[in-house]
This record gives C-alpha cells, structure tokens and sequence, in this order.
C-alpha cells in the first residue's frame, strides 16, 4: 500500500509552519513508520498536491488551519468529511487542500480512490516571522500521536 | 448611501479590499486597499549572509519564486563583481522557463478563462471542460517538473545561488522532461488558437508599458528596462526613474515613473515590447494570430501568456538539449562591502531587488520592488476607465466585472494577502 505523509505550511509564517513542524517531528519519534511511507513537506503545494497524490492509496496531510477554536486544539477531518470541508477560499494560487482535492476528484480517478485525511492544527498567530507560538508547540506532541495513529491504519 | 459589499474577489493572490466612492452618479475615489506587506521580508534579510537571501526571498511568493531567487542572485553578484558562466546562466533561463510555463498554465486556463467562459470558478470549469482542465493542468505540471529536475523541488526550488548552483542537476532527468516539453508545445501553440476565440471585454488603454528588454533574446533577466515612451533605463539607473510611494489606503507601495505617471509591467509589456525577439515557434504563433500590436487592452495579457507558453516550452527545449555542464556550477565568491542591483521578469512582470553587503557579506540594506506593487496604481486608473459602467450594474454583475479586470492582472499581493472585497458606496454630500 502506498501512503503518503504530507506536511504543509509556510515556515516563514508563524504557526502556518505547524505541518512541517509535525512532520519532522513524526519522522523523529517514528522512523520505523516514516521508512514505510512516502513524506513530503511543502510550503505552498496549490495545485501540486494532485501530482503527490498520484498513486497513493492513502495520504495523511498535515496542516495549520484558522478557526475560532482555541489555539493549539488539533481536529482530524477523514475521507469521508472532507467533501464538506473547505478553507473558503477561490484563489487558485492559493487552494486549499479541499479545494484541489474537489478539483482532483472530478478529474483523476487516482485522487478519487486516495483515502486522503487531514489533520489540523488549530494556529493563533500567521504573521511574518519564524516560530509557533506555545500552544501549538505544545499540541504538537498529539498531532504526532494522532498522526501514528492515522498511519497505521494502514501500515498494520 | 449606496453601498454594494462583496465577500471575495476570488482567484487572485492577495488579501485587501476594492472600494470605489460615488457621488452624483459619478466615480470620485477608487482604492485597491491592501491589508498586509510583503516588506517585511526586506528586514528579515538584514543581518544575514547573502547566501540565505535567495532561499528567503523565494518565500515571498509560491508562484514565482525563481523570480526573486534570480532578481537576488543577479544583485549580490552584482555587488561582489561577480560574473557567472554561460552554462550557469543557461540553467537559470531553464529554471524560468519552468516558471513561466506554470503559472502561465495557471492563469490562463484556472484564473482567467472561467471568467471568460462565464463560470464561477475552476471548479465549474473543470465539471463542464474537464480535458480542458486536465490539459492545463498537465501544461502546468510540466513547467513544476522543470524546477524540480533542477531545484529538487517544484514549490521554493533550493538549488539557486549566489555564483551559480550549489550542484549541476543531472542531465538525464533533464532529457527525461523533452517528451512531456514537446507535448506542452504543441498544447501551447493551441492555447494561441484557443485564446484567441475567447470573447474579451472592450478595453483599450494607452499604457506606458515597461519591461526588460535584450536585443538577442526574450528579455527576462538581463538587458536594459524599456519603456515604450521611448526611454532605456540601466538596471543601475532604474530607481532613478521609477519610484515607489506610500499611499494611505494600501500597504503595499505604489510605483511610478519620474514623471508621476502609471505604468504597465507584465506578459502585455513584455510581448509588445520584446516580441521581435521571440523564438520561432512562439513568433510562427503570433503571426498566425493576426493581432495588431501593441495589445492595449488587459483582458488580452491572456493571449500575451499564451505567446509566451510557446516561447517558454521552445526554450526550456533547447536548453535541455544544449545541457552539458562541464565547467564548475557556482564561481567562487571573493567577499567584499558593496552594494548591488538585479532585476529580472516574474510571471506578472519586473522584479526588482537592490542589496548593500558588508565585507563579511552581510547584508545591511534590501529593497524590494515586485512586480504587483508597481501595477497597482495601474488596475486602480483601470479601474477609473471601467467605474461607471460599475455604478450602474447591479451589485453582482460589478463585482464580477471589477474581479475580472483585476484578475487579469494576474496580481500576486504578493502572499501576504488572500482575499478582495468590492465596496461601491455613495459618499453623498459631506
């Protein structure tokens, strides 16, 4: 089975970075999990996330997101809830990834069949400038448990 | 008090809000109000090595970092006197070829055409026009596999430096790319054809455009800026002729010329003022296209890109197949104080970047002026152009016609920012 780990974030932009962060994280506690998968960082994969998806059979995508929740609160959105699932925006520079994978869906059977999950990490603070801030340093610890979790779905 | 309020103006990079004032059924004040600065970056760049500069200044943007990893490149080597090889500076065309390739690929088909086409977003497009979706995004594709072969990664490319590349990339994942190139070729040389079907809005507007211009080849990162009001500016002389302000509603600084006058940067400027040097395919392609130049109006920047397309796959083409590095990949930098400008064209037009060194190769001073920040003014006078045909439609059919118009513009408010919102109000009496 081929799973992809996908870490997404700007690491220039505050607790935009927290899917990067947590990937690296993973790969650290976890390197027996990350040596089955495929991982992949990005800082701004738009519309390149179609050609990273080509054939996985599952991805695992790790993000920041903006919500009114708390700082740090850390949700998982699976494949059955992401259709419902968008960041609101219409720029294609920037789409999310609900976004591309709507647009994936109608157009590759490959995206279509990829069980794709995401992991969010709830950020306060997407301003110019390196570092999270310590509530989602702090979160980070459950987003590497939770994302362990989501791989060996698959792995086991 | 008439007020129309529009959540998004979607499909643009950037975050901000368009407001246009009226007062007895006449257009008295329109602002493109732009929320967040990119400039910071040019305080995150004092105090480090130069070395980190292109790497950091490819993070302001997603679409064209080539662009301000070159524009930083050719300006510190500027200020070590350094001059690079042919090969280094062969490999550099490449790399813009593949960015030019995707997010012209992009705009085109995913930002622009579904607004020609009447459908609200890519997404209609694509579940109307689904090979057609499909074809540009694979031309796009092409353009990301490019800068992966040579910057090992399609999003913020690392390989780029000052003097070169830190590693020649290997040839045969180069010479691998050439079918899907050949293929993108012939898909853009029918983009012309296809662009030229589309049903563009009347707009003619005297632009003074400028852009790089090289009398051998397609300017893009080296030669003099050209103005089509006759004026050739050095690199080194640019900042005395076309300067930035700060205008109260935008954070993101306003260029000007000398003269206090708009200008136009970008594929429309480019075309019009470069096509004599387009390859032969690309120039076979404008022929046939029968468009008097100089294209004047803005909705067409779409048949520009799709010139391009052609030129740029052409290019990326030749490049390869010409590949055989045999000298080293980067000069070796003698470091010294100094100071140093660099300029080269992003997708949306010239970018430019000035640098002071200190003799550690520090950096004491950035400037950075993209290419948006000096089209803005423009799309505002534009906008002027188009506001009372605005005023009198009603608040959705405007909004779509303002997104229209500036999205043709393809205007990247430079990753700071994410949405537009259309305010029309009836400031009355005061």
């Amino acid at each position: 089975m081929n799973i992809l780990v996908l870490g997404i974030g700007q690491s220039l932009r505050g607790d935009d970075a927290a899917g990067l962060e947590a990937v690296r994280m993973w790969q650290a506690l976890h390197p027996e999990s990350a040596a089955q998968v495929n991982v992949e960082t990005s800082e701004l994969p738009g519309l390149v996330l179609l050609d990273l998806l080509e054939g996985m059979d599952a991805a695992i995508v790790v993000d920041a997101v903006r919500s009114s929740a708390n700082a740090g609160i850390v949700i998982r959105v699976g494949p059955d809830e992401l259709a419902s699932f968008t960041s609101g925006t219409g720029s294609v520079h920037g789409w999310g990834v609900a976004e591309t994978l709507h647009l994936g869906q109608l157009l590759y059977p490959w995206v279509a069949k990829c069980r794709v999950t995401l992991i969010g990490i709830n950020g306060k603070n997407f301003a110019i400038g390196a570092g999270l801030s310590p509530e989602v340093q702090t979160a980070m610890v459950d987003v590497v448990d939770m994302m362990e979790r989501e791989i060996n779905k698959y792995l086991l | 008090m008439k007020t129309i309020e529009v959540p998004a103006l979607a499909r643009v990079e950037g975050e901000g809000g368009l407001y246009i004032g009226v007062k007895d059924d006449q257009v008295v004040e329109i602002r493109l109000d732009i929320y967040e600065p990119p400039r910071f970056f040019e305080g995150f760049l004092v105090g480090r090595f130069l070395q980190e500069v292109p790497d950091i200044t490819a993070r302001i943007c997603g679409i064209c970092p080539v662009a301000y990893q070159m524009s930083s490149v050719i300006a510190l080597e500027k200020s070590l006197d350094v001059e690079v090889s042919a090969q280094v500076y062969a490999l550099r065309r490449l790399m813009y070829c593949g960015e030019h390739i995707e997010s012209h690929a992009l705009h085109i088909y995913l930002l622009q055409a579904p607004d020609l086409l009447g459908y609200p977003s890519a997404l209609d497009l694509a579940a109307i026009a689904p090979e057609l979706v499909k074809n540009a995004l694979r031309m796009k594709k092409i353009g990301n596999d490019v800068l992966k072969a040579i910057g090992g990664r399609s999003v913020h490319p690392v390989n780029a430096c000052v003097g070169g590349f830190y590693r020649w990339p290997d040839a045969a994942s180069l010479n691998a790319l050439i079918p899907e190139l050949d293929w993108g070729l012939e898909a853009a040389k029918q983009t012309v054809q296809w662009s030229l079907t589309l049903p563009y809005p009347d707009l003619e507007i005297d632009y003074e455009f400028v852009a790089i211009h090289h009398p051998e080849e397609y300017g893009v990162m080296r030669g003099d800026v050209l103005s089509s009001k006759g004026y050739k500016t050095s690199v080194a002389d640019y900042e005395m002729r076309y300067f930035e302000e700060h205008v109260q509603h935008s954070n993101a600084l306003h260029g000007h010329t000398a003269f206090g006058g708009t200008y136009l940067v970008g594929p429309l400027a480019r075309l019009n003022l470069n096509h004599p040097q387009l390859l032969p395919a690309a120039q076979k392609s404008l022929k046939d296209a029968k468009l008097n130049l100089p294209l004047k109006n803005p909705y067409k920047s779409l048949i520009a890109r799709a010139v391009e397309l052609v030129n740029f796959y052409e290019e990326a083409i030749q490049l390869i197949k010409a590949y055989h590095p045999d000298q080293p990949a980067h000069a070796n930098l003698k470091l010294k104080a100094g100071e140093g400008c660099g300029m080269s064209e992003a997708p949306r037009g010239l970018l430019y970047h000035r640098y002071k060194i200190d003799e550690q190769g520090m950096v004491k001073f950035a400037r950075i002026v993209p290419p948006t920040a000096q089209n803005l003014p423009r799309i505002e006078a534009d906008l002027f152009v188009l506001a009372p045909t605005l005023v009198k439609m009603e608040q959705e059919q405007a909004t779509l016609t303002a997104e229209h118009l500036v999205r043709s513009y393809d205007p990247c408010i430079s990753c700071a920012t994410h949405f537009l919102k259309l305010k029309v109000e009836d400031v009355g009496q005061a």
